[in-house]
């Protein structure tokens, strides 16, 4: 890269062809990328693609088979408690000890970084706070709702007040109130200068929260850029959706690829990819083509997903 | 030492999770020690057989090195596998400065704190039934404890092969009730036939009880030597063999 290292943001992870085997099967495959210090990092794709082992490779939990890695400066192998000392990790399933207390699990954790107990417990308090569960901190974990438990893996993963905090699927299985209390807190923790990196299935998540992300697809990154660039690059500004009767479909079919930049049909619906979708719709409202509805939105990051890796079911 | 936080975080959720067990754990030997003891004790009247001690003196001994046993295999079963399997705690303690050999230590020394309140009352309950008499019968409880956790320690490595909890089943009815029947807490293994002393002599319990007894109601034997040899290099082995099981499985 030709910039200069003073106006670069220093990199916190920088992995250059990781591999990562398991036997035969290659489930992270020659993999590059730079994570910098204060941004919002995405590993987005769709389950299997090897989003979670790269996540652990970076979290030290998992040696790299092949290629580097270097983890805020330090190998994940050789120097795995010196980088753990220093990062948060948000698993994908909740681990916490569900026998304790929400505040003795935070305790427990605080004690295995070493946090001496006048540090901790303002810090406990603080975090309890953050996450917004003071009605429940004297309160067993096992019987509090699936959101509570998550954010208090977050509380606990901040425990060491980390540089780098990486979140596996944080809001997977919530429902949308508890997903976007998630968000809100990373938001803030992203405003505060943590840098987050996180894998998503979820492409409104991928948009709300990263910076700048990556597509992983079979084992290897497939596109990278912020979602706006991703937007621009793999879709139009805008996308119309229409619903035809079967006859209003065929007329529309001699025409379409006149009409917009990419048609995709759908069983139910026709996606026409276009700058402006209102003009579009007009167009086709002139050449005599009535339709049911119709429905002009943003592009989005689903889109330019789907465009990369297909719409058909990939398991 | 990092090994000593895992023990305080079992101890924390052990006292929460198992609060009515400390006592089960208690009452159930002695239990069996009156049932056997003194029930089918009271039967028995050749004293001879049993070394020249009354049986409630054979089999109380026995059964403080058994169900130690018992207790130290159980606390690498299930507890273990909730651990790595089902609520996947050793994930969290991983994602901290902690490493492999810490849980393992950690889960070790556990076992040997769990089994040290499980013998001394027991060991107290015969103190004052009067079964000994000799200032040495207090190493008892560590040679008890040392039988349990080398078992926890092998049992723990195994476990860290699984991936449900099927095996148990089967280990549980085919090794540890053999072991803890066929090891001479019910019986001197002079009553089995030649193969099965041979077996005996193979087995960790059977050291165990045959240790606790020479501290105890017998007279220290050069033998003691090799029996504690034996549970030294068990627990050496398991430790060994658990912290390379449990990097492969932990850290995949």
């Amino acid at each position: 890269m030709a910039t200069s290292a003073s106006s670069e943001p220093e990199a916190l992870i920088q992995a250059e062809g990781l591999n990562k085997l398991f036997g035969e099967l290659v489930a992270v495959d020659a993999v590059d990328f730079e994570v910098r210090k204060g941004e919002a990092f995405g590993f987005l794709g769709p389950n299997g693609a090897g989003k979670t082992s790269t996540m652990r490779m970076i979290g030290c939990t998992s040696p790299p088979s092949g290629g580097t890695l270097r983890v805020i400066g330090m190998d994940p192998v050789s120097q795995a408690s010196e980088i753990k000392a220093r990062i948060g990790v948000v698993p994908q399933m909740d681990n916490l000890d569900i026998e304790l207390t929400v505040r003795e699990n935070l305790e427990m954790y605080a004690r295995y970084f070493d946090i001496p107990r006048d540090v901790a417990n303002p810090r406990i308090d603080e975090l309890i706070d953050f996450v917004q569960l003071q009605e429940k901190v004297d309160s067993k974990v096992e019987p509090l709702s699936g959101g509570m438990k998550r954010r208090l893996t977050i509380a606990r993963a901040l425990i060491n007040d980390p540089d780098l905090l990486l979140l596996d699927e944080p809001t997977t299985g919530l429902d949308p109130q508890a997903r976007h209390l998630v968000w809100d807190r990373l938001y803030r923790l992203k405003q505060r200068g943590v840098t987050l990196v996180i894998t998503t299935h979820y492409m409104d998540e991928a948009e709300q929260l990263c910076d700048r992300l990556v597509v992983m697809d079979k084992a290897k990154i497939v596109t990278e850029g912020s979602p706006p660039d991703l937007i621009a690059r793999y879709s139009t500004r805008e996308v119309l959706e229409l619903r035809l009767s079967d006859d209003a479909r065929e007329k529309l079919a001699t025409s379409a690829d006149d009409l917009a930049d990419r048609v995709e049909w759908l069983p139910d619906r026709v996606l026409l990819y276009t700058e402006t979708g209102d003009a579009t719709l007009a167009a086709i409202h002139e050449s005599g083509i009535q339709t049911y509805s119709a429905l002009v939105r943003r592009a989005t990051l689903e889109d330019v997903f789907l465009t990369i890796t297909g719409r058909s079911l990939i398991e | 030492m990092n090994a000593t936080k895992i023990v305080r975080r079992n101890s924390l959720v052990h006292w929460r999770a198992w609060r009515s067990s400390f006592f089960l754990s208690v009452l159930s030997p002695v239990m069996f020690l009156s049932a056997m003891g003194l029930g089918l004790g009271s039967l028995v009247e050749e004293e001879q057989a049993f070394g020249g001690v009354d049986y409630l003196a054979f089999f109380a001994t026995g059964m403080l090195a058994a169900s130690c046993m018992q207790a130290g295999a159980f606390s690498g079963t299930y507890p273990v596998m909730n651990k790595i399997v089902w609520q996947k705690n050793y994930d969290a303690v991983l994602a901290s400065p902690l490493n492999v050999r810490d849980i393992f230590l950690g889960e070790v020394s556990w076992s040997a704190v769990m089994l040290t309140q499980l013998a001394t009352p027991f060991f107290m309950i015969m103190a004052f039934a009067g079964i000994f008499d000799s200032p040495l019968a207090i190493l008892a409880i560590p040679v008890a404890v040392l039988v349990g956790t080398s078992c926890a320690a092998v049992i723990m490595a195994y476990t860290a092969t699984l991936h449900t909890d099927e095996a148990y089943t089967w280990l549980f009815r085919f090794v540890v009730t053999p072991l803890f029947l066929l090891s001479g807490t019910f019986f001197p293994i002079d009553q089995l036939p030649a193969w099965g002393r041979v077996v005996a002599h193979l087995t960790p319990l059977f050291h165990g009880v045959e240790l606790v007894r020479q501290l105890t109601i017998y007279d220290l034997d050069p033998s003691a030597i090799w029996h504690l040899g034996y549970l030294v290099a068990l627990l050496g082995v398991g430790v060994v063999v658990g912290i390379r099981n449990f990097e492969r499985r932990l850290l995949p």
